[in-house]
């Protein structure tokens, strides 16, 4: 179901108004309808944490993700502690590994915010060697198990042993350090003491 | 003749800023940042911005230090965001002595690289910001992530993190009623538009920003393009307008926005709403060279005579009626100037 205002993007929002006792229905996208409740005072979710909190409540409402959302409640980030609850009202997140713990819900609230969920943009430089050879190791494995399903096993062989040379460039580079993502070395377990002295 | 250097496409855009959204790997973000890892990320962004070698010099400021008015300052010249102030407790700026440059800190995300300059430059904008970027980043890692990009704090920036805004002057579009259609365009390019003051066509000033929404799956260069190409057209639309009105009856055009000049050279009271709208007639008037002013240094005096800057003038808490003979007598002294010269 495309949006009724912009016809591009798909509708996540059903509007219904009702003016001088008429009654009119729009399906809208979050784009169209973040403009609309500008223009709709009674309307408040005017904030972005309020925003992703429903994108949130529409995919739960949806019946067959039911049973996965059930178990989305439970996630919760090791790193800094962050529970889902947590991130669903504030609709921040409280660390880089939180992208991690919450990777399923968000890939979904990703894909409704930005149309996408693959970055096309900048690398680092620290990080370009490895990134593109980490791009290229996931592209060999499609390939590869597209290969097996058609039961091309000379090829999978190939594409096998490609995947073994570049995964152990990958773990030459890291060893060397020409890769410098720190993993999270500063922290213990956990960030901090934990509330008193938020600012 | 003054030194204001006129900026490609002026006539109708103000300015272009890009805002890059980082957050260093191995700290917590936002809603778990304590104080001292708030001092960690100021300590670790001037460290790595003050001493490099790109030769422009930094003034770091504390929000916490500041008076109220010097911040409200910063945001109307649009140094700083307003969310910024939002963090007052533990964020920083680090401002470029040109001012084209700044480095917020712990706003949303943990860092905010900004490159801003008059008229349309979005590029040069961004290239300004990326060179900052790089010079953090090679000492000290920002979260990254090779499908997601950077990481920031609201999922809604992941990406690029970038946010590339045009602030656009469009009095000719908005007489015109056609700021809807307009709004209504550039929403199917994936490009928001509002009202920099108040929204639709009573936008104070009929001043507009257009910015780019995505910030996952296209490039950084793919986004200042298309949003340059978008706001070109815009220009475009809105001297079609000017040109048509001034067609249609000139001498009623030139008497309506002239008057305008009239009042502020010769007012003694100036209230903020009654600026904006002379002002925006002033500069309309300016670009169709019906007044010899030059239109960058129009823009600096209406940031110089919003509310914050003119605390920060007369150096004391101010209220509003004093407020407006202030703006009044500063109108009269710097617009005097800017058509003497």
């Amino acid at each position: 179901m495309m949006c009724d205002e912009c016809g591009i993007r798909e509708a996540k929002f059903h509007l219904t108004t009702i003016k001088n006792d008429e009654r009119s229905e729009r399906r809208l996208c979050p784009v169209c309808m973040a403009k609309y409740q500008k223009q709709l005072p009674g309307l408040d979710f005017t904030d972005l944490a309020g925003i992703i909190n429903n994108m949130l409540s529409n995919i739960r409402g949806s019946r067959e993700e039911a049973q996965e959302t059930e178990a989305w409640s439970e996630l919760i980030c090791e790193q800094c502690g962050t529970t889902y609850a947590e991130f669903r009202k504030s609709g921040m997140v409280g660390c880089a590994n939180c992208y991690s713990a919450f990777r399923e819900p968000l890939d979904s609230l990703l894909q409704r915010i930005h149309g996408n969920t693959q970055h096309t943009g900048r690398i680092p430089g620290a990080v370009r060697k490895g990134v593109s050879l980490r791009m290229n190791i996931d592209r060999l494995r499609e390939q590869l198990n597209k290969a097996v399903a058609q039961e091309e096993y000379e090829q999978a062989a190939k594409l096998r042993d490609a995947i073994r040379t570049l995964t152990a460039q990958l773990n030459n580079a890291d060893a060397n350090g020409d890769i410098k993502v720190r993993p999270h070395q500063r922290l213990d377990s956990q960030f901090g003491e934990g509330g008193e002295n938020h600012v | 003749m003054s030194d204001y250097v006129q900026a490609p496409e002026q006539d109708v855009v103000i300015s272009s800023r890009v805002r890059l959204s980082r957050n260093y790997d191995d700290l917590p973000f936002s809603p778990k940042l304590t104080r001292e890892y708030a001092e960690e990320v100021i300590d670790r962004t001037a460290d790595a911005v003050f001493n490099g070698k790109n030769g422009d010099a930094y003034t770091l400021f504390r929000m916490s230090d500041m008076e109220q008015d010097a911040r409200a300052r910063l945001v109307e010249h649009h140094l700083i965001s307003y969310d910024l102030l939002k963090y007052v407790n533990r964020s920083a700026a680090m401002i470029s002595s040109a001012g084209t440059i700044t480095v917020m800190l712990n706003e949303e995300d943990h860092v905010r690289f900004q490159g801003m300059l008059p008229g349309l430059q979005l590029e040069r904008s961004a290239d300004m910001a990326i060179r900052l970027d790089d010079q953090v980043s090679a000492q000290y890692p920002f979260a990254f992530d090779s499908q997601l990009g950077y990481l920031t704090a609201y999922p809604a920036n992941v990406g690029t993190g970038m946010r590339c805004s045009v602030v656009m002057h469009l009095p000719a579009l908005a007489s015109a009623g056609q700021i809807g259609t307009v709004m209504q365009a550039v929403a199917k390019l994936g490009l928001t538009i509002r009202g920099l003051y108040g929204d639709g066509s009573e936008a104070r000033g009929h001043l507009y920003q257009v910015s780019n929404q995505a910030t996952l799956g296209r490039s950084e260069e793919d986004v200042v393009h298309s949003l340059a190409a978008a706001v070109e057209q815009i220009v475009e639309h809105e001297r079609t307008m000017r040109e048509n009105a001034e067609k249609k009856d000139m001498l009623s055009l030139q008497d309506r926005l002239l008057r305008s000049w009239g009042e502020l050279m010769y007012a003694r009271i100036m209230p903020i709403d009654e600026f904006m709208r002379r002002y925006s007639d002033i500069r309309y008037a300016a670009s169709m060279g019906y007044l010899h002013a030059p239109l960058p240094g129009l823009d600096v005096i209406m940031m110089d005579v919003q509310p914050g800057s003119l605390g920060v003038r007369a150096g004391k808490l101010i209220g509003e009626r004093e407020a407006e003979i202030l703006r009044a007598k500063t109108l009269r002294e710097e617009l005097g100037k800017l058509v003497m010269d």
